[in-house]
């Protein structure tokens, strides 16, 4: 097993985040967080999705754009030539609204409910080959994530920490306890949304974002443009 | 020179193999050669107990109520001589199967000139056994009879120099007489090889009849005879008949797990590894399960193996028993692996392969993969493959036209909002007012409908009618302001899915 001077610097740099590779690294800060392509959701979140976090993407309604959002991220996440994994909590994902070249990366697991697609998520957060990683419960009923305990994300957070997996959660409600970073999706399109092209879409989104770090002041932003 | 491995009991040797825990106890092998059934061979611990060969099962319990008794197993004592030959194989390539657990090596060509090199030589051989759960000696002579006597009487190893020094002391029960000779020698005095080869020759035979010439051939010193070479078996495959049939997972395990440990350190040895597995189960009602397993990266760890059988084993049901189980290892060189520096490499493929598995148990196997659309302009048309995360993505004439799609969404990129779908779309009852749909009434949706567009008609498959569909699809938008795609078909309404 060979391997070179840059992916031996970027296994290294996933198994010690902490550690600078250089006396002054002013690009580790931009390396630690995935740009999602959607221009108001990284400027929302400060650069794009923490790596080793969780993010919530909340939908503060139905039609807000999440489900397009969710697609352009995995554009971008193909564009890098890695892998997307798509936790679908109620099936409700359209192969027809994706890119060939998104579907060829991705890897899709269609469960029935909250639990199964937790139970899901528990076995892909584990696995290290796999750093991008969707739990898409937009569609799933109050009263099924009601049953999920808090502690569930508590857990979640260990293992991305250590994997160096991004996680990103879509909800319908807020959700995820200590999350990195919240994103709320603050847009409801209307019938007339849809004879709209998706950059028109992606510029008219209202986001609110809140990336809180550990021991710094928690920062709100708010994002509209179009 | 010549080298001969030599499995003391090798019958209860091969049976032992898959539980290694019970060659210090007391464990006796028990075969029925003429109808009876008795004492074939036997641990040490036995022997001490006072068991003895030719006893019969009761007998032997009297002498030791802890002895544990195992059946002979043929299919083990096949796996037993194919690990031998495969394992000798590797440390010279011209070798005879001389008996049931006695292999014979031709060590000509191999750099062994000093006594210590073919000692430390002997030693990674014996080494090479115990990897396996089988106790090998070793003996190193001029001769391959000289070999054989050598390895009978090595601990574990002994290399003979003087032949003539060496063969001539060791006991008359070497040369295998018959019992009638054996008693005859005893009574006249003969203790050794030596003293049976000073009576003379002629002298002997004139007495003992012609039977004594293959006495006097097996003590000959100097003789080479040929051997007669033997191939290695190119299978590698453990297998058991359950005494008791099996019901519940956990003692397949058990036994599964042994198997797999015992082909990974079988390939091991040969610098090979385990490129996949053929799991063959049989059942009481005849059946077998069979089910063949690709190891995504070759490897001879066996807790890898272990895991991808397990898991699977884990969603397997029978109708009926388990009587028996073989595991078949097909064997790889070991690779170099280098990891892209361009494309989306897996960093432990068997990993990967293993939550695969495990999502495929939790949520159904059809229902995990990568989406594949399907070259078709009927609605949700796609179909799940397997991921094929490390393979090349060459467009091929297929992918053109799946391309061709994409390119031709309005301003070359999709429309608008993405559709959220229920699976399936459930059924409403809807409510026109001049031909518009105005008010929706279903188990998830229901309310008035604030505005719509359509119908937009679409159909295919006219010439199947199985899969005809033919369908009026509206977009609306409810009270709440959510945006539904809506269809009637056959005259029933269905929601399709929500724009989001």
């Amino acid at each position: 097993m060979q391997t070179n001077v840059v992916q031996l610097r970027e296994l290294l740099r996933e198994k010690f985040p902490g550690v600078r590779m250089t006396a002054a690294d002013p690009a580790e800060k931009a390396a630690a967080v995935w740009p999602t392509g959607v221009a108001t959701l990284d400027m929302a979140l400060g650069g794009g999705l923490p790596k080793g976090g969780i993010t919530e993407l909340q939908c503060a309604h139905r039609s807000c754009g999440s489900a397009l959002v969710l697609t352009k991220i995995l554009d971008q996440i193909a564009a890098a030539n890695q892998i997307a994994v798509l936790i679908d909590g109620q099936d409700s994902f359209d192969p027809a609204g994706c890119a060939e070249a998104a579907l060829r990366h991705l890897l899709w697991v269609r469960c029935r409910d909250a639990e199964q697609a937790f139970k899901a998520a528990d076995v892909v957060l584990r696995d290290a080959n796999l750093s991008f990683v969707v739990l898409d419960l937009a569609l799933n009923s109050p009263a099924q994530l009601r049953k999920i305990p808090a502690t569930t994300w508590f857990r979640f957070q260990r293992i991305v920490e250590q994997t160096m997996t991004t996680l990103l959660v879509v909800t319908p409600q807020k959700l995820v306890s200590g999350a990195d970073a919240r994103v709320v999706l603050k847009q409801r399109f209307n019938l007339n949304a849809l004879d709209r092209t998706e950059e028109e879409l992606l510029r008219a989104l209202r986001v609110e974002g809140e990336v809180p770090r550990s021991g710094q002041r928690s920062e709100t932003m708010a994002a509209e443009a179009g | 020179m010549f080298a001969v491995i030599y499995i003391p009991d090798f019958a209860l040797q091969a049976v032992l193999r898959h539980e290694p825990e019970l060659a210090a106890r007391p464990v006796a092998l028990l075969d029925t050669p003429e109808r009876q059934t008795v004492v074939k061979q036997l641990t040490r611990a036995a022997r001490l107990a006072g068991v003895t060969e030719g006893l019969t099962p009761t007998q032997a319990m009297a002498r030791c109520a802890h002895l544990v008794m195992k059946s002979r197993s043929l299919p083990q004592e096949t796996a037993a001589r194919e690990v031998l030959i495969q394992i000798a194989y590797n440390f010279s390539p011209r070798l005879e199967a001389t008996a049931d657990g006695v292999v014979t090596m031709d060590l000509q060509g191999l750099p062994l000139s000093a006594v210590d090199e073919t000692q430390d030589w002997a030693m990674q051989i014996h080494a090479a056994f115990a990897r396996v759960d089988l106790n090998a000696q070793i003996g190193v002579a001029a001769t391959p009879d000289v070999a054989f006597y050598a390895a009978r009487c090595a601990a574990p190893v002994l290399v003979v120099g003087r032949a003539d020094e060496f063969v001539p002391a060791l006991p008359v029960e070497v040369l295998e007489p018959t019992p009638e000779v054996f008693g005859l020698l005893r009574r006249w005095g003969i203790r050794t090889v030596g003293a049976f080869v000073a009576l003379g020759k002629e002298r002997v035979v004139e007495r003992l009849g012609l039977d004594a010439l293959k006495l006097f051939r097996r003590a000959d010193t100097e003789t080479v005879r040929p051997l007669k070479l033997v191939t290695p078996p190119e299978t590698f495959s453990e297998s058991m008949d359950f005494a008791h049939e099996i019901e519940t997972l956990e003692p397949l395990l058990f036994v599964l797990n042994r198997f797999v440990g015992q082909l990974a350190a079988r390939l091991d040895v040969l610098g090979l590894v385990v490129a996949g597995l053929d799991l063959r189960i049989k059942l009481a009602s005849g059946e077998i399960y069979e089910r063949l397993f690709e190891v995504p990266a070759p490897t001879s760890q066996a807790e890898t193996l272990f895991r991808m059988l397990h898991t699977h084993l884990e969603s397997v049901r029978t109708d009926a028993p388990i009587v028996a189980l073989q595991l078949i290892a097909r064997p790889s060189d070991a690779r170099a692996y280098q990891f892209g520096l361009f494309e989306a490499k897996l960093r432990n493929p068997n990993q990967f392969h293993h939550t695969l598995a495990r999502l495929s148990a939790l949520c159904g196997a059809g229902n995990m993969g990568t989406p594949v659309r399907e070259d078709s302009f009927r609605p949700d048309a796609f179909r799940m493959e397997t991921p094929q995360f490390e393979s090349p993505h060459a467009t091929t004439t297929g992918d053109r036209y799946l391309n061709m799609l994409d390119a031709t969404a309005v301003g070359g990129a999709f429309p608008g909002l993405r559709l959220r779908r229920f699976r399936p779309p459930f059924h409403a009852d809807v409510e026109l007012q001049n031909d518009v749909p105005k008010f929706i009434a279903s188990l998830r949706l229901n309310g008035t409908v604030e505005a719509a567009a359509g119908p937009w008609r679409s159909s295919g498959y006219w010439w199947e009618q199985s899969k005809l569909w033919h369908r009026d699809t509206w977009d609306v938008q409810a009270g709440d302001g959510t945006l539904y795609r809506i269809f009637c078909e056959r005259g029933e309404w269905f929601v399709e899915g929500i724009y989001d």
